[in-house]
């Protein structure tokens, strides 16, 4: 037996899995509708994909969700987790996964899938027959995304970059990196059985001032770690950033060297997909504005050439959305795709040049970490500063390095801290920036570009 | 001056945290962020470790509160803290309330200084007129 399939044999060995059925999952795997595989539909599909977000904590709640978003014409539909169970905390989502069952009041705010196993979730996905993403924030998924898989979810979002550095503040990093291996091995196999587990990663990160090249570095590095270990389906992302040309330069340049990348490690066959988020910061309060805001990315996602779309509500600043509204934002999505002819081809080869020099001296300097194995280096990178994501909680990232946006609302780099930024290219993003202010000044900057959109 | 800050508690609203740790700098002071997701005794623990004048406890998500009534009792455990400047700061309640009944409150709980809902330069101006009354 290998250790994979070892380690699989004890994280499937649990008080918390009702006898797992490894023959029986393959032979379901192997033998399931090529509907539910969003690797299939990327590749048929001429039109942008529509997800929203969503997941409550009961089975029927879960299902009455997804008739509204069938109905609103969905494309994919969201499977999102309990933070319970994204901290690998069964004990607790089964507890209050039966206090919402009891007292129709929701104690979970996602679907705790581990608790409903794969037997029940089953017979929803496949009912549905629609490709299912997996949504969570869990840095160890081994037996989430197994549990997912035996559902019929082919797509699993997250990454141990991007599912860590926004959401933890010491889960280690090193043990997350090995705890995404298993995953990704766990994809690669399945993927041999039937069309491919397709593997997404989590773009957006804090959401708050992130530039484009620190984005587009983790990735492509979640993209190499991915396919180094097999997989074959792959999507890259980010989120709407509050200027229009930055979003689309980082699209074209994203997709540029996502290949670059993968034909790099002799994965040029692999399929990468370019999934957008509609704006992931601070909403209005405003639910007409909001239904603004959301078209509005729903434009500059087909400027970009998204393959796929992640919604928002129009009650995203109110707290948990309706499933009244989550379906309503699909529906709009879905007209304005529909209504879009004629989109003009916009090119800035300058701002091209520089994002492109940054992410390859980001890129080089990792590689040339003296580390043996690609995750190594990128933890090492992590470690020193190498890559420095602004606003992450977690004890590990430097917070050195310092964003603003210039007077066209794009994210600029002020301080770079370890992060090897080129002398050129770091010239040029000050150089679009007032510098003169002070310190205070420059924070109620940061305030008001966090909040441009409120 | 040395200032010891963070956010209280099962709390990870990291912006506010970073914004406050570049302003206490410009303003002079050495910080030692602790950043968020911190509990009561590592707020203690590196005030006597770095000799810190000030302890800026920040929260976002309400849960202050809880904490907070645990203040009296741990700060007797620790000597010579009595010179230590306390400061609170931040969304100090779940839900709605009114800060002429919060602040009467949390300075029953210890606090010299205490900031609902103020924005981030009106506080950090406090805190100096603040010093600057007491070393009078």
């Amino acid at each position: 037996m290998s250790l994979l399939q070892e380690e699989r044999e004890i994280i499937l060995s649990n008080e918390h899995v009702d006898a797992f059925d490894f023959a029986e999952v393959a032979e379901f795997v192997k033998n399931a509708s090529k509907d539910l595989f969003i690797s299939h539909h990327f590749r048929k599909k001429n039109k942008m994909l529509v997800q929203p977000r969503g997941g409550f904590p009961t089975y029927k709640q879960q299902f009455a969700l997804y008739e509204f978003f069938v109905d609103a014409n969905v494309d994919v539909l969201p499977l999102t987790i309990d933070s319970n169970t994204r901290l690998n905390d069964y004990g607790t989502a089964k507890k209050m996964l039966r206090l919402s069952e009891e007292n129709d009041m929701d104690m979970l705010n996602g679907y705790p899938l581990v608790t409903h196993g794969y037997r029940t979730t089953r017979k929803m996905i496949t009912h549905f027959n629609k490709p299912v993403s997996l949504r969570h924030g869990t840095p160890d998924a081994r037996l989430l995304i197994e549990t997912a898989i035996a559902s019929g979810i082919f797509e699993i979002e997250g990454g141990p970059i991007t599912y860590l550095l926004p959401y933890s503040k010491n889960f280690p990093l090193d043990k997350a990196f090995l705890y995404w291996k298993y995953v990704e091995r766990v994809c690669a196999n399945y993927s041999k059985l039937n069309e491919p587990i397709n593997r997404e990663s989590f773009g957006p990160l804090t959401a708050t001032l992130v530039p484009p090249s620190i984005t587009i570095v983790i990735q492509l590095l979640e993209m190499l770690l991915s396919l180094e270990e097999g997989v074959t389906s792959f999507s890259v992302s980010f989120s709407q950033q509050g200027s229009m040309m930055q979003d689309i330069v980082t699209g074209t340049v994203i997709k540029k060297l996502a290949k670059y990348y993968a034909e790099k490690i002799d994965c040029g066959d692999a399929t990468i997909n370019l999934v957008y988020h509609q704006w992931m910061g601070a909403f209005p309060t405003n639910k007409d504005f909001a239904e603004q805001l959301i078209n509005l990315s729903t434009v500059i996602a087909s400027m970009v050439g998204a393959d796929k779309i992640i919604t928002k509500t129009r009650e995203e600043a109110t707290g948990i959305p309706t499933k009244e509204a989550n379906a309503k934002t699909v529906a709009d999505t879905q007209y304005t795709l529909r209504i879009l002819h004629g989109l003009p081809n916009v090119v800035d080869e300058e701002e091209e040049e520089i994002l492109t020099l940054e992410v390859h001296a980001i890129m080089e300097a990792v590689f040339n970490d003296s580390a043996d194995t690609l995750w190594r280096k990128v933890f090492n990178s992590i470690k020193n500063g190498v890559i420095d994501v602004p606003f992450s909680p977690h004890i590990i990232n430097h917070n050195e390095m310092i964003t603003v946006r210039d007077a066209r609302k794009n994210i600029r780099i002020i301080e770079k801290g370890n992060v090897p930024i080129p002398e050129r290219c770091f010239r040029y993003e000050r150089s679009q920036c007032d510098l003169s202010k002070d310190t205070t000044s420059i924070v109620n900057d940061i305030i008001h570009d966090i909040g441009i959109m409120q | 001056m040395k200032v010891v800050t963070g956010v209280v508690g099962n709390d990870i609203h990291v912006v506010a945290n970073r914004l406050m740790e570049l302003s206490l700098h410009a303003r002079g002071y050495e910080v030692f962020n602790l950043g968020v997701n911190t509990y009561l005794e590592e707020f203690f623990d590196a005030v006597v470790e770095t000799g810190a004048d000030i302890l800026l406890i920040s929260s976002l998500n309400g849960e202050a509160e809880g904490w907070s009534r645990e203040i009296k009792p741990l700060k007797a455990k620790y000597k010579n803290l009595d010179d230590l400047v306390m400061m609170i700061g931040g969304n100090l309640v779940v839900g709605s309330g009114n800060a002429k009944d919060i602040v009467p409150r949390y300075k029953n709980y210890g606090f010299d200084l205490v900031c609902h809902q103020v924005d981030l330069n009106t506080g950090l101006n406090s805190l100096e007129a603040f010093i600057k009354e007491r070393n009078k």
